[in-house]
């Protein structure tokens, strides 16, 4: 399968971010850059048949959601969202109902049809 | 400048393995038996074993609190003096108290003083705790031009709780003579023109710092709601102040010169003189919460479906001592998450050198000795070699205690 779809809420106040929409239904290149750039590549368009990249790639994971959401959800204040390369420290994130830090925090493959969640505390 | 750490037998390019955020196993370490849903301190927790235990704790926070004498060895019945106050601000921790609260103490147990049938007799464990329960929220927009009002929000939420009466407040009430008679506190008369509103900004707007803000604002907060707790007959006032909170609020406390009062801010029974101490008129505020952390306080609230209405952010928030010190904990929490407990618990230890001479005519905390004598030593207040003449003006200086002094002379190095 070359996309993966998924569901992300917002929770806790971060919706106001992001459009003011709690939920959100997604599909992602089932594989995607090493480096989580989440713009085509110049050189290689991703090819409109199956939708992937070229070069060094990835399983899609949580690491290349959540600068998915940065750059192409995210309405206002990044600094509210991201610091750094992950999440701002604060921000609960749940996999399918579970802690992230029990399924690999950012690297954790994200497979079809799981919901991710993002709480602000 | 060299990167490596100098040891020959290391690997240039080796990175250090990430350090596990959970002990032992992802298994529930309660039941053994369900995969874990969370993580809380390196303990992992089912979902259903995870509530039980956040009840648990909680319980075991405020029951201790309730009854006016603490116990002895025998486990004494629940018996307030009062009724209840729940301080409510929008946040996580004060939604998730009123739930806790309300689930705990009211809506599972049957009015006082009520016998359903004659076999369940009167079975304390059955029987509500306190008579009355009003939630109190104060609304702060006022003091700030274009923020929202939040009160019709916080009405929606606080309603869906049977048998507890809202109590909505506005920050400008501690300028309103009106609502300082409607809670039985006399004041002396003064001449003043203009709205309580108006009185509010002026005093805001006198302040020397950013960071005294919010400060005064906590302060005055603080105040409405004791005299609420005390004019509705009510013995305890609760606040949703959770673990991550506590040990940012006292950081923040020792950084602005609050360090007198670090018991205070954790636990204090409070009365507005000692007259009414002595009449045993007191409000005891304890924080039922003081014992989880943040983050067990955002699972509770995404999994029980509680709507959060949030807290507006005092613009020039970011610049003051809180603010800063919020964020740095918050930090600190994500790789080191004992440390807000370390930082509660070492603040426990600690008490004052000296005892307390009065209370503090502002916050109504205690008042430690010497602070403008501290303060002259401590600091340049004339370049001039003459002695300093001192002035026929009446002050409020000697009646302050040293947080509040500092809140309302330290100026901003900016």
């Amino acid at each position: 399968m070359s996309t993966i779809s998924l569901k992300v809420e917002f929770g806790g106040g971060l919706e106001l971010l992001f459009d003011n929409q709690r939920s959100h239904k997604l599909t992602l290149p089932a594989r995607v850059p090493l480096d989580n750039s989440t713009s085509s590549p110049p050189s290689s368009p991703p090819s409109p048949q199956n939708n992937e990249y070229e070069g060094e790639t990835k399983p899609v994971d949580v690491a290349y959601l959540v600068h998915w959401l940065r750059h192409h959800l995210l309405k206002e204040r990044a600094e509210l969202f991201m610091e750094g390369d992950t999440v701002r420290p604060g921000i609960l994130v749940l996999i399918n109902d579970t802690d992230w830090e029990l399924e690999g925090e950012g690297e954790y493959v994200i497979k079809n049809g799981d919901e991710v969640v993002f709480i602000s505390t | 400048m060299s990167t490596s750490c100098g040891n020959p037998n290391a690997e240039s390019d080796a990175l250090m393995p990430r350090r596990r955020k959970f002990d032992r196993s992802k298994l529930c370490i309660k039941c053994k038996i369900n995969q874990g849903n969370i993580v809380i301190r390196h303990a992992v927790y089912c979902k259903d074993c995870f509530l039980p235990m956040m009840y648990n704790k909680i319980k075991r926070t405020i029951e201790p609190t309730i009854n006016p004498t603490p116990e002895g060895p025998r486990k004494k019945n629940l018996n307030p003096s009062g009724n209840l106050v729940i301080a409510f601000s929008g946040g996580l921790g004060s939604t998730v108290l009123l739930d806790v609260i309300y689930r705990g103490y009211f809506s599972s147990r049957r009015p006082r003083g009520e016998t359903n049938t004659l076999s369940e007799g009167k079975d304390p464990k059955k029987e509500r705790v306190w008579k009355e329960g009003k939630v109190c929220y104060v609304e702060v927009c006022g003091a700030f031009h274009g923020m929202r009002d939040r009160t019709d929000d916080v009405r929606r939420i606080v309603e869906r709780y049977d048998d507890l009466e809202f109590v909505p407040l506005r920050i400008e009430d501690a300028f309103d003579e009106s609502w300082w008679e409607s809670v039985d506190l006399i004041l002396s008369p003064c001449s003043r023109n203009g709205t309580p509103l108006s009185a509010l900004c002026n005093y805001l707007s006198s302040l020397p710092a950013p960071t005294a803000i919010p400060s005064t604002l906590q302060t005055l907060t603080r105040l409405l709601l004791l005299h609420t707790a005390l004019s509705t007959h009510s013995s305890h006032l609760a606040l949703g102040t959770c673990l991550t909170s506590l040990s940012i609020s006292l950081v923040s406390l020792v950084a602005q010169g609050g360090g007198f009062n670090l018991k205070e801010e954790v636990q204090e029974e409070w009365s507005p003189d000692s007259l009414s101490r002595s009449k045993g008129r007191s409000v005891r505020v304890v924080r039922p919460l003081k014992d989880i952390v943040m983050k067990e306080c955002a699972m509770y609230a995404w999994w029980k479906g509680l709507e959060i209405v949030g807290q507006e952010t005092w613009p020039g928030a970011r610049q003051g001592i809180s603010r800063i010190t919020k964020d740095f904990i918050i930090g600190l929490e994500k790789d080191y998450p004992s440390t807000v407990s370390t930082i509660a618990r070492t603040c426990a230890k600690l008490s004052p050198k000296d005892h307390a001479v009065g209370t503090c005519i502002l916050c109504n905390r205690p008042a430690q000795p010497g602070v403008q004598e501290w303060k002259n030593r401590i600091s340049i207040r004339s370049l001039s070699t003459d002695p300093p003449v001192s002035s026929e003006k009446a002050s409020l200086a000697p009646y302050l205690c040293y947080a509040c002094h500092t809140t309302l002379t330290s100026k901003s190095s900016k």
